[in-house]
């Protein structure tokens, strides 16, 4: 018994020892303030940790340490880590309901007046990031954009030029198709991809971008009016362009197919330009083509993160003072600079981009309008959520489980069962 | 305390050292086996939005799992997949381990260890591995699967076997039997060498074929090893999960067909539905729960079977 006792004991000590030996390591950085900065961007620790390393050139007392989480388990992540007061001191914010929740639970504080965040950015640009009253939980930090790239050489060889109207680019893919080229690139194998980059690339030119997506949210339109039939159809007239076997090809075979030049066209975002940097063949990007010539056009330039403080945070002043520095002519620079290609800075601030590619994406924005990912704004709170019923009726369409009328009736069933203005 | 000793104070038995050899296992048990499972069981009855599910409210996520469309469609959909996913390990992987550990066993093969190598190798590698080496393999633009079958005039069109609903399921499958048949082969292997060679001269002198040999001597003999298989495939099988993410994502792409009991908790409970990503805990351990009766009823059936079997 003694013995037993003895044990316990010495477990014990050990153990608190243990524990008190972390502690004194902890105290001893108290001089330089060091700040987390949660997000899900994993692949730009190196350019996020450039961007970090000017901030603290000019703020020597403050050091961000940049630590993402896996993109998918972010959210979730995130989340555990705020409820159970271990949350990064900085963060990347969600858009939307997503990250409006976390404000409205109380993790995310209020930066409406956080210097230069009600200069430096249009109120369409907040909106993402604001809350209906017009409160700001995160700064705009970066948006992606969406469209077609293409493959200038095969292009030539066809002898097509780049499509302006939806016949125009079914007309090149069919002359790409006989001179023996994939025309597109894009599968179903992964899913997501459909969804984002091609059901919600072209989304915009058939509902009318920004102006026609509120007239859905206000029930002013029907989701399964003839426009969104349209968008269906659209979906279903590129079946017989996709690769063969498309059922089964994921993203990453599709970025191969691109690559290797076996494909003429690819619908994807601004964040693959650096994926392309070394192909040997001459590429540029279009936007979707609108459905009838004399359409306005639109692009999908969407919000996708945001910058924002942990309200719980024990060093509030060093916080804010990264955020203001963000909305700055100097934080723009920098951000324009060690961005990775194809994430553009939202600040009116912002400085011209080096790599080209980039530049050809933002110059789609000239003449068109601009909407975020029609799912985002409404249709994410919901179960079935409007993105899943887009990437189920994409894919139905696409081999042939659905028409379109019928993608077009299953998108406003799912969407009745939770959101009024479908109902 | 000391009362404890005496009331255990029976002859030869006064001694308490025996609990230092049990404490480190009950105390990792009671930690990481024992609490999690009996927490899941509790936070199954709860429910809210974040880390400590707050709200108690009975059996509503029991009842939300089977009267919400949405969720019991794709539950029964699941567990029915599950059925056939275990299926065609239980037939293909469990026969063929039987079938090799026949083989290895066989007098005079030669290069016995190089085939037990290789048959075991796939079982030692990464499922992220397999799974992407496979898919490298059945991908219909430049997979050997598609060039050999074309090759061979067999197949015009490139296949897409795991774009399919009707074959990914069924291809998953067996891309999973192909990397587990080690695991019953060896153990297959291992109950054949115990059965004592006295019997097999006994057989060959009363001129019993290869066949009679295999149905009346070894069969029987290994029964109790058949039990453990079964058992063990049936746990791996209900709790799979790593082969589907792998080469599906965790929908289950085509369609679902491919989404199994593992992947559904594991968007309905740990990841939540892309691109909002916050999963329902509750609706997940009450997923978890489920499952872990379903096993346990699985488990103790093949017991009572395997056992009956013993004691003839």
């Amino acid at each position: 018994m003694k013995k037993l006792l003895l044990f316990l004991l010495t477990m014990a000590l050990l153990t608190a020892g243990l524990i008190a030996g972390g502690n004194t390591d902890s105290a001893a950085a108290s001089e330089k303030v060091t700040l987390t900065m949660g997000s899900w961007r994993t692949d730009d620790v190196e350019q996020m940790d450039r961007v970090l390393a000017e901030f603290t050139k000019t703020h020597p007392g403050i050091e961000i340490l940049f630590q993402p989480t896996n993109p998918p388990d972010y959210n979730a992540t995130l989340r555990l880590q705020l409820e159970s007061g271990t949350g990064p001191d900085l963060m990347y914010a969600r858009s939307y309901a997503t990250g409006l929740q976390l404000f409205e639970d109380g993790y995310f504080a209020d930066v409406t007046d956080v210097p230069g965040v009600q200069t430096a950015y249009d109120a369409g640009t907040r909106s993402p990031w604001a809350t209906a009253e017009g409160k700001s939980f995160a700064v705009p930090f970066v948006a992606v954009s969406h469209g077609i790239y293409y493959n200038k050489a095969i292009f030539a060889e066809a002898g097509v030029t780049v499509p302006e109207t939806w016949d125009e680019l079914l007309g090149a893919a069919k002359k790409i198709q006989a001179a023996g080229y994939i025309p597109f690139a894009n599968g179903l194998g992964d899913e997501w991809d459909i969804a984002e980059v091609v059901f919600m690339s072209i989304a915009p030119n058939f509902i009318g971008g920004y102006e026609g997506r509120l007239a859905y949210e206000q029930g002013k339109k029907k989701f399964n009016g003839p426009e969104v039939v349209a968008l269906f159809e659209a979906m279903d007239s590129l079946q017989p362009y996709l690769p063969s076997g498309y059922k089964a090809l994921g993203y990453n075979d599709s970025n191969a197919l691109f690559a290797t030049g076996q494909a003429a066209m690819y619908f994807d975002g601004s964040w693959t330009i650096g994926t392309f940097d070394g192909v040997d063949f001459d590429w540029d990007v279009f936007a979707p083509p609108v459905p009838k010539k004399g359409d306005k056009g639109y692009v999908c330039f969407h919000a996708d993160a945001g910058m924002t403080m942990n309200a719980a945070t024990t060093h509030p002043e060093e916080a804010r003072a990264f955020l203001a520095w963000l909305s700055t002519a100097e934080g723009a620079r920098a951000l324009a600079d060690n961005l990775p290609t194809g994430f553009f800075p939202m600040s009116s601030n912002s400085i011209s981009i080096p790599d080209a590619h980039a530049n050809s994406f933002l110059a789609m924005n000239k003449g068109r309008g601009t909407d975020v990912r029609w799912a985002w704004p409404e249709l994410l709170a919901g179960t079935p959520s409007g993105y899943d019923l887009m990437m189920n009726g994409s894919i139905a369409v696409l081999t042939d489980e659905m028409t379109p009328k019928q993608a077009a009736d299953a998108f406003v069933e799912g969407l009745a069962l939770w959101y009024p203005p479908a109902q | 305390m000391p009362s404890i000793g005496q009331r255990r104070n029976r002859p030869g038995n006064s001694n308490w050292n025996w609990i230092f050899y049990l404490l480190p296992a009950l105390v990792v048990y009671t930690f990481f086996m024992a609490y999690p499972l009996l927490n899941s069981l509790r936070l199954s009855f709860f429910t809210g939005s974040g880390f400590e599910l707050s709200r108690f409210i009975g059996f509503d996520n029991y009842i939300r799992l089977f009267k919400d469309p949405q969720i019991s469609e794709r539950y029964w959909g699941d567990f029915k997949n599950t059925w056939i996913f275990f299926a065609v390990h239980m037939i293909v992987q469990n026969v063929l381990g039987l079938l090799f550990a026949n083989l290895l066993t066989r007098k005079g093969l030669k290069g016995s260890d190089f085939y037990r190598t290789v048959i075991f190798l796939p079982a030692t590698l990464s499922i992220l591995v397999t799974g992407y080496l496979w898919k490298l393999i059945l991908n219909p633009q430049w997979g050997a699967l598609n060039l050999i079958l074309g090759k061979l005039g067999l197949m015009g069109e490139p296949f897409a076997w795991l774009g399919e609903p009707s074959t990914a399921l069924i291809t998953i499958s067996l891309v999973s039997s192909w990397q587990w048949v080690g695991m019953p082969t060896m153990m297959f292997l291992a109950g054949l060498q115990n059965i004592s060679g006295d019997l097999f001269e006994a057989a060959a002198i009363d001129g019993a074929s290869r066949g009679t040999v295999f149905w009346k001597i070894k069969l029987p003999l290994l029964r109790p090893i058949i039990g453990i298989v079964a058992i063990l495939t049936f746990v791996n099988n209900f709790n799979a999960f790593d082969v589907v993410f792998a080469m599906e994502n965790v929908n289950g792409a085509p369609q679902f067909s491919t989404d199994i009991m593992g992947t559904f908790f594991y968007r309905v409970g740990i990841a939540g539905q892309h691109p909002v990503g916050i999963p329902d805990r509750g609706v997940g351990a009450a997923v978890a729960t489920l499952t872990f009766i379903l096993l346990a009823i699985g488990v103790s059936l093949i017991m009572g079977i395997a056992n009956r079997e013993d004691r003839r």
